[in-house]
């Protein structure tokens, strides 16, 4: 006779309405682990996709995620040249926000070298790559373009041309993909009317009395305006069988930058960027994870608890040890499993409705079980010692 | 045949000047198909000598004798008292006291099921003792559902459910009106008669106990006056 299920089919409205609330509750530690999880891997996903072998960024710069880096974009020839480098390709990455199809969107746009470069869109999901120099963009599909849609970002507008879905800029908005010029354009170039009132600030200020006549200032102007031809990193693929680090000392001497690997990009902004946002919801998951075990825990304490007099008759009709223990034992594994099963339906379910991404893996989902079962037997340790030590006396009310 | 010999029992709690001699100088003895009646105002012993006889309580000194076995000798632990409880000793509480999430049928099978006995041989004898206790018709019911005389019929039909040599029933009447006092009381009677089963019964009211082989009166712990048939 399963007297724990019995138990529970008498309580089940009891038993279900717990499983429910600690199932919640258990959906919102997964949903905490997705996001740390899902954070992480967001912080890292533009390094993750582009992937070079190299990443070359301004002198004494963590760049150019976790610090800002800006460098010439025509020094991709001379890195080029250097023994060792099969490719280099100028990259520029920065958050724009704007208007569009009357929506306001936040998004991050990587420029690169779209004919043959380094640094472009992985796998597509919808239509191709950008075949033209000018005015195509490929889209994450998380900012809902369509393919063909044209989109107004400065003083021109762009088609979308294809669609993909992996990779996202650290802080979790959607990437687009431009060429580099355009990329440069948009980031640089103001209107007309801002040039026009920016060259007249600067005639005023060169032709002051005593500095530059007027003939001589407008050959300065040109000089003096925005360099548009600016870039945050280099991307390099090494030549086979080159070795890495000695390919990032040669660049980092000869041409005066900082040269990171891949795997030193990520170190960078996993302890940089990413550490005091990680810590802190590393702390909160973990302050969520006690709070839930111990919920659990006072719940199997409390339904043991309340079953103390039955078991006092049992132990009083000569009930062996092993049956009272397997009853506590039995009730608490069915209400942690109970509900922890409630809780991972629920958040893998509705994750994908979260904002950002909630990355769930199989191995927190069963290390958050674990944790949870742990707590359940010391819980339920503690009812089956109380159960144990109740007296058989009890059920005859009293001594 | 005696069932149970209590020669010289004491229980005192407490040592030193907080000693409490709760029994002292207890002796009697009872045979298969005897009713023992434990008489005495609050306080006298009478729950305490139940204890020690439904082997929870280890007495001070003395004996106990329980069908020819010498308990608390030999090194005996808890498992074996248990064993002695489940397999000899059948209990009816002041109140039912029945396992509320079990239904009438299965607070019988448990104490059948914890000798190992199962399937269709517990479920007859189950059967048997619900129509014996007029509660069949409840058989599928929780114990929530059925009124109090029933449900300590049932709690008498599970105390039968292991054939126990020995019925304790500690003041079964308590919690019901007269007639359903007596009804009960008439019912143990009969099962130890029929059932050729000792009854030891704790109470408070000499009419319940009317037709009884002993009667003991307890007083501050100790045998005030016994009565016997």
């Amino acid at each position: 006779m399963d007297l724990a299920l019995r138990d529970i089919v008498h309580h089940k409205g009891k038993f279900v309405a717990t499983i429910i609330g600690v199932g919640l509750l258990f959906a919102v530690v997964l949903s905490m682990n997705g996001i740390y999880r899902g954070f992480i891997f967001e912080g890292l996903s533009t390094i993750q996709v582009t992937s070079p072998d190299l990443w070359v960024v301004e002198r004494y710069r963590g760049g150019p995620f976790n610090e800002q880096s800006t460098i010439p974009d025509f020094f991709h020839y001379s890195i080029e040249a250097i023994e060792g480098v099969a490719k280099a390709s100028p990259f520029i990455f920065y958050g724009v926000e704007r208007m569009v199809q009357g929506k306001r969107k936040r998004f991050t746009i990587i420029g690169y070298d779209v004919f043959g470069g380094l640094g472009g869109p992985q796998k597509l999901t919808a239509g191709r790559h950008i075949r033209q120099a000018h005015y195509e963009m490929v889209a994450h599909e998380k900012l809902k373009f369509r393919l063909g849609d044209t989109i107004p970002l400065g003083l021109h507008s762009y088609t979308v041309v294809g669609l993909f879905n992996d990779g996202t800029a650290p802080d979790g908005e959607p990437l687009v993909y431009l060429s580099l010029p355009d990329a440069q354009e948009i980031l640089y170039l103001r209107d007309t009317e801002e040039i026009r009132n920016q060259r007249e600030r600067l005639l005023k200020t060169l032709t002051e009395p005593g500095r530059m006549l007027p003939e001589q200032a407008q050959k300065y102007i040109s000089l003096l305006e925005t360099n548009t031809h600016m870039v945050n990193a280099h991307l390099v693929k090494l030549s086979p069988g080159a070795n890495l680090d000695e390919v990032a000392r040669r660049i980092e001497q000869s041409l005066y930058f900082s040269v990171y690997s891949n795997q030193q990009q990520i170190d960078l902004m996993t302890q940089g960027r990413l550490a005091m946002p990680r810590k802190q919801l590393l702390m909160f998951r973990i302050i969520l994870l006690v709070v839930s075990v111990v919920i659990i825990s006072l719940v199997i304490y409390t339904f043991t608890m309340e079953k103390i007099r039955s078991i006092a008759v049992m132990k009083l009709i000569g009930a062996p040890n092993r049956v009272i223990i397997r009853l506590v034992l039995e009730q608490a594994l069915l209400m942690t499993a109970g509900s922890y099963l409630v809780g991972l339906i629920v958040i893998h379910n509705t994750y994908q409705f979260f904002p950002r991404l909630v990355r769930l893996t199989a191995f927190d989902d069963v290390v958050t079980f674990c944790i949870a079962l742990i707590g359940a037997l010391i819980a339920s340790a503690l009812g089956i010692v109380q159960a144990l030590k109740t007296e058989p006396a009890l059920a005859l009310g009293g001594n | 045949m005696a069932i149970l010999e209590i020669e010289n029992l004491q229980k005192t709690f407490g040592v030193g000047e907080l000693a409490v001699n709760a029994l002292q100088d207890i002796h009697f003895s009872l045979s298969v198909g005897e009713l023992t009646a434990l008489l005495g105002p609050s306080g006298s012993g009478k729950t305490t000598l139940l204890l020690c006889i439904s082997l929870i309580h280890e007495p001070t000194s003395g004996t106990i004798v329980f069908d020819g076995e010498t308990i608390y000798k030999n090194g005996w632990t808890g498992t074996d008292l248990r064993r002695l409880r489940r397999e000899k000793i059948g209990f009816v509480f002041q109140t039912p006291n029945l396992i509320p999430f079990l239904t009438v049928r299965e607070n019988v099978l448990f104490p059948q099921e914890l000798l190992g006995v199962t399937g269709k041989k517990a479920e007859d004898r189950a059967k048997e003792l619900l129509d014996y206790m007029e509660v069949s018709h409840r058989s599928n019911y929780l114990p929530a559902l059925l009124s109090g005389g029933e449900q300590q019929r049932v709690a008498v039909a599970r105390a039968l459910a292991n054939r126990p040599k020995l019925i304790l029933a500690d003041e079964p009447t308590a919690a019901l009106d007269t007639e359903r006092g007596m009804k009960v009381m008439a019912l143990l009677k009969k099962i130890a008669h029929e059932y050729n089963t000792a009854v030891i019964t704790v109470t408070h009211d000499v009419r319940m106990i009317e037709g009884f082989d002993h009667v003991y009166q307890l007083k501050d712990g100790k045998q005030d006056y016994t009565t016997t048939h």
